[in-house]
């Protein structure tokens, strides 16, 4: 009885302590998001975008996608070509790292 | 068509979500997903400046910007294994050797 | 080419001599001497040449200026009174340093002695020569600096260092006042001027000094309510200088204790070259003391109370080199009495004091030279130990008697017998009788000629207990070699009838110093700026006045005789320390206590450290609070720098989500 009587008397205060542990280590990484996205959602749904005169889409072929490979291989061929070496090395190092020294 | 401060909005609220990640969770693991969401909401302003502007350029870059952010996921795990191998733990508050 | 174009190299050659003395010195047989002694002989040929044409005719001085920088010049003036300093500096000097050949002849570090004086000559001769106030200074502060080296010269010995810096502190004391002195000097004439100074005149040259005497007279100062006038000051603060280094009453300390170097550079000291500067620089600027009366009692009561004063305690030293010293102060004492007496006969003060000052380097640096020979070849300076040397030292006890003699001042007046220091010491006296009579201020007159009984008594205790009666302890003496000897005979010489031979020549010539084609002063116009006027010229005085210094020397001499030739009076019932009057004398009027215990230690040493101690702490303090500050606010800031990366990015995000905002509102602003 007692113990039922003391539990819902202090079932609020539990909910209230968790609420408080759960956010207090959160709460000023909550405010700083929160404030930045505030900020950065105010400037951006304040700015009158200028209409820019819509290119005619091509409605016979939609896809981007030979345009986006003619650039890749074209235009930015090069750093193409630097981020294949930095994806191989990133593997590298990758491996070299997790695999450790001398654990097998 | 849908308007470009939408696809910003978007990508300011998941960048944010990732903000709010980083800063909260201790987890190391957690905090590299919450860095690649943030990654990707760039990625997302990216792609809707490229389709606003209808030049492909911000594509290419959208796509190579994926690539990279794989080797740095690829890099950030190693870390965080070494790290593990050294404090049996992930948890980055205990990893504090720049402390004063 | 005249020889007076050669005057600059009288000082120059000394000073090139210590450079080579300096540096090749130890390479040469007797460190060196030659170089010094060459030198100084030049210097000595060339001075005594000007010195001949000057006597012809006094008219023509040598003035050479250059223009040195601004308004300020470099040159050289030999007038009268310069050309027999030059004269005698340079003679003395030469002597004593082929003297010191011998004397030195043990000393490791001879060069190094030899260079020393030679600059110390170089710089006494610059000094004499100089024809502007600001040279003079120069050449004053480098024989300062001299004298510390030399005084301290066996500098291994705590004795003789703390005597070095003694000298040099002391002096300093008046150097700065020497100084204080040139600066308002200095101002007053640029005040003159109106701060425009015309081409080719150099304001710290005498000759312009001495013309400007009537303006800077009619400056007054109002100093604790008295109007001063700025020629009393400035006369009072070159006197100040010249205490210092001539060892007048409040700073003579330094000159006892100076007996730590060798003898031979006391002699330098005492007779030639330190000492005398005071003297000299009085004498040069002498037409501003006589616009400047009030400076000249000053200098007459001074001079006179220190020449009894240093007589006092003269008469019961022990120590050979210490009797001597203080009777340089007590002569000093009567040649600042000579030129202080010049309110009652104008110029001729200047020739009275300078002749006693030629004189006295004579005798004192034969009487030095004596000392030095003997503890030489004694090994002690205690007189009490000594006793019938003159029976193994002849030569010395005969040139040492001689120069007592001549510093009790034996002779004849109004003839031509008498030692040298007869013929300058007794118109001093006279003069200052001749200033009682026409002032009423007869004390300068008592002091002197009571002092004059004093210096015979203490020289003439020196002579016999060092040079008569029996050994009172075993010593092994020799006579000293002839390098030694033979100066100690040319002074001998000199103090035996160099007064006599130029006395009445050498007045007319070192008082006509001030009317020449360089300077025109007219004495008595001056006197009448300082409000009053010259009595008539020594030589009216009364018998007995005449006769007063020849019998209080003779009364000396003879009861230093009873006391210590004949011993008929018994002594050592007086000479003991239940007598409070030997007690007093002996513990020379308790000057190191005033000086050193209380002076020094007491008031600036330890006044300075309590003083220093406590803006070191005020500045600790300060200090301390500032780095406690940073240190404390480090510890609180630190607090930010978690190590955890989270903690960074939130703040970098809320800085960034800042500065949107604030570039936000600006812009709004805008």
């Amino acid at each position: 009885m007692l113990n039922d009587e003391v539990s819902i008397l202090f079932t609020p205060m539990k909910v209230l302590t968790s609420v408080y542990n759960f956010f207090r280590p959160r709460i000023i990484g909550m405010i700083v998001a929160f404030l930045f996205l505030a900020v950065i959602l105010v400037s951006v749904f304040f700015t009158s975008w200028p209409s820019v005169e819509q290119i005619p889409q091509n409605v016979a072929d939609q896809s981007n996608i030979e345009g986006i490979g003619v650039l890749i291989f074209t235009d930015f061929v090069v750093p193409f070509e630097i981020l294949s070496i930095v994806l191989l090395s990133s593997l590298m190092g990758a491996i070299y790292m997790a695999k450790g020294d001398g654990n097998q | 068509m849908i308007p470009v401060e939408l696809y910003i909005g978007l990508a300011a609220i998941i960048f944010s979500i990732g903000l709010y990640g980083f800063m909260t969770q201790r987890s190391g693991i957690r905090m590299l997903m919450c860095v690649e969401l943030m990654l990707n909401s760039a990625n997302l302003n990216l792609v809707a400046f490229s389709s606003y502007n209808a030049d492909l350029t911000g594509q290419v870059f959208a796509l190579y910007s994926i690539a990279l952010a794989a080797c740095e996921a690829a890099i950030g795990f190693a870390i965080l294994m070494a790290i593990f191998r050294m404090k049996d733990t992930i948890n980055l508050d205990t990893f504090n050797v720049l402390r004063w | 080419m005249a020889i007076g174009d050669l005057a600059f190299l009288i000082p120059l050659l000394p000073a090139l001599a210590f450079v080579l003395t300096f540096f090749l010195g130890k390479k040469l047989p007797n460190g060196g001497a030659i170089i010094p002694i060459a030198a100084i002989t030049i210097s000595f040929v060339i001075s005594l040449l000007i010195t001949m044409n000057l006597l012809q005719n006094p008219e023509e001085v040598i003035n050479q200026s250059y223009s040195w920088f601004a308004i300020l010049n470099i040159g050289v003036l030999v007038d009268p009174l310069a050309a027999v300093m030059l004269t005698m500096v340079s003679l003395v000097s030469l002597l004593i340093h082929i003297y010191s050949v011998g004397y030195m002849s043990h000393d490791r570090s001879q060069s190094r002695y030899f260079a020393e004086t030679a600059l110390f000559t170089a710089s006494m001769l610059g000094l004499a020569l100089s024809d502007n106030i600001l040279q003079l200074f120069i050449c004053w502060e480098l024989v300062g600096v001299c004298s510390y080296l030399l005084i301290g010269f066996w500098y291994e010995k705590p004795s003789a260092s703390s005597a070095a810096k003694k000298a040099f502190l002391t002096t300093r004391v008046g150097d700065v006042m020497f100084l204080a002195g040139i600066v308002i000097l200095f101002s007053d004439l640029f005040r003159i001027f109106n701060g425009t100074i015309p081409d080719g005149v150099y304001i710290l040259r005498f000759d312009e000094i001495f013309t400007h005497i009537p303006e800077i007279a009619a400056m007054n100062a109002n100093i604790l309510g008295m109007e001063v006038s700025h020629i009393t000051i400035i006369t009072l603060l070159f006197f100040g200088g010249a205490i210092g280094k001539s060892g007048q009453f409040p700073l003579h300390v330094w000159l006892p204790d100076a007996m730590e170097g060798p003898t031979t550079v006391s002699a330098l000291i005492h007779a030639a070259t330190m000492v005398t500067a005071g003297v000299y620089l009085v004498a040069r600027t002498f037409p501003m003391f006589m616009a400047a009366p009030s400076s000249l009692l000053v200098v007459a009561y001074l001079g006179a109370f220190t020449a009894i004063f240093a007589a006092t305690m003269g008469i019961v030293m022990n120590d050979l080199k210490r009797v001597l010293a203080y009777s340089t102060i007590s002569q000093l004492g009567y040649m600042m009495l000579g030129l202080g007496v010049g309110a009652a006969i104008g110029a001729e003060a200047v020739g009275i004091s300078i002749f006693h000052l030629i004189n006295h380097a004579f005798f004192k640096a034969l009487l030095f030279l004596c000392a030095g020979s003997v503890i030489h070849a004694v090994g002690t300076h205690d007189m009490r130990q000594l006793g019938g040397v003159a029976k193994v030292m002849p030569i010395t006890a005969v040139t040492m008697i001689i120069a007592a003699f001549s510093l009790a001042g034996f002779g004849i007046p109004d003839t031509i017998f008498g030692f040298s220091g007869f013929f300058s010491k007794d118109p001093i006296i006279e003069s200052a009788y001749l200033f009682g009579s026409s002032s009423g201020m007869w004390i300068p007159y008592l002091l002197s000629i009571t002092a004059a009984l004093l210096t015979s008594l203490y020289i003439f205790r020196l002579v016999f207990m060092t040079f008569f009666g029996k050994p009172r302890t075993d010593y092994g003496g020799h006579e000293s070699p002839a390098s030694m000897t033979v100066p100690l005979s040319i002074l001998a010489l000199l103090a035996l009838v160099a007064g006599a031979l130029t006395r009445t020549t050498f007045y007319e010539f070192v008082s006509e110093t001030f009317v020449n084609d360089f300077v025109q002063m007219d004495i008595p116009a001056l006197a009448d700026i300082g409000g009053y006027h010259l009595a008539s010229h020594a030589g009216h005085e009364p018998m007995l006045i005449l006769w007063m210094p020849l019998i209080v020397a003779v009364a000396g001499l003879l009861v230093s005789y009873l006391i210590y030739g004949l011993k008929v009076v018994n002594m050592d019932s007086l000479v003991s320390r239940n007598n409070p009057v030997y007690k007093l004398l002996y513990n020379r009027y308790y000057q190191n206590a005033i000086y050193t215990d209380f002076l020094s230690v007491k008031v600036i040493y330890e006044g300075f450290a309590f003083a220093g101690h406590a803006i070191d702490r005020g500045f600790d303090w300060t200090v301390n609070w500032i780095s406690d500050l940073m240190i404390e606010s480090g510890e609180a800031l630190r607090q930010f720098q978690t190590g955890v990366i989270q903690t960074y990015a939130t703040a970098v995000i809320a800085g960034v989500g800042l500065l949107i905002v604030l570039i936000k509102v600006v812009m709004e602003v805008i």
